[in-house]
């Protein structure tokens, strides 16, 4: 499995002000694997997020980020998010330390079954958004807590390979 | 830059436009306005989606409650537009069948 470049590394402050410059970033290290391209090459902002496999690493990405920020930091910030992407032609791996507060994996507790206007979730969904998306994904508590998201291209997410 | 979303209100049909991001940064004041398109009680919501390029499980939960909220109140409400990953996430969430997306 080639890299397509060493470890791609991004500090920064633990707090939500600087989530969108983490997954602009992401979504770049996401098309260097699918090949994807940007259907609006005007778009900074990086939202133009259409192939599937750049759609799964962003989607995990967001919510951990957002994890992070909240849980580990609680809104305040106070330490770094250190953002460590490592691309190769067949795959991603993303990994987020961080020096705060551990987050319990275990307790987060499943989506209902049988979705209604009584059952529909108004929280409790990232890690499960996450989960879903990648391939692996895994939970170190420190401090320093670690972070571990990986993401497979497969012919089934590879839209924008020849 | 435009505004994330903008409500528009005629007869008894209100109009949400989302466009850009909704996450947990752009989430929070669109919630505002969701309490009071549900606190005016509408007969039937749109929501219109298909501006809607990135959204998290912050966004989906502000549309959730608006959902919740507009069917509470007796009203009808419709999402539309919905494409690429916000489509992706909530059909991951299984929320697509209960959108009718």
């Amino acid at each position: 499995m080639a890299a397509l470049a060493a470890p791609i590394r991004l500090s920064v402050p633990g707090t939500l002000r600087y989530r969108a410059l983490a997954v602009r970033l992401v979504a770049e290290a996401a098309r260097l694997v699918s090949g994807s391209s940007r259907k609006d090459p005007n778009d900074n902002l990086a939202n133009d997020v259409r192939d599937p496999f750049d759609t799964a690493v962003v989607s995990a990405f967001a919510e951990i980020f957002n994890n992070v920020a909240i849980h580990a930091y609680k809104r305040h910030g106070g330490g770094l998010i250190e953002v460590a992407i490592t691309p190769t032609d067949r795959e991603l791996i993303i990994e987020l330390t961080d020096d705060g507060a551990p987050f319990d994996i275990d307790e987060v507790a499943p989506l209902p079954s049988d979705l209604d206007d009584t059952t529909l979730p108004e929280g409790g969904m990232g890690i499960h958004i996450a989960k879903t998306m990648l391939d692996e994904m895994t939970y170190e508590p420190g401090p320093p807590n670690l972070w571990r998201l990986r993401k497979v291209l497969t012919a089934a997410v590879s839209n924008g390979r020849s | 830059m435009a505004s994330p979303f903008d409500v528009q209100r005629r007869d008894t049909e209100t109009t949400l436009v989302v466009r850009g991001s909704l996450d947990i940064n752009t989430a929070p004041p669109l919630a505002e306005e969701i309490d009071k398109i549900v606190a005016g009680r509408p007969k039937k919501v749109v929501v219109d989606l298909a501006g809607l390029d990135l959204i998290d499980s912050s966004g989906v939960a502000a549309l959730v409650k608006l959902y919740k909220g507009v069917r509470s109140g007796g009203g009808t409400i419709a999402m539309t537009g919905v494409r690429d990953q916000p489509l992706a996430i909530f059909k991951l969430l299984r929320m697509d069948k209960v959108f009718n997306l």
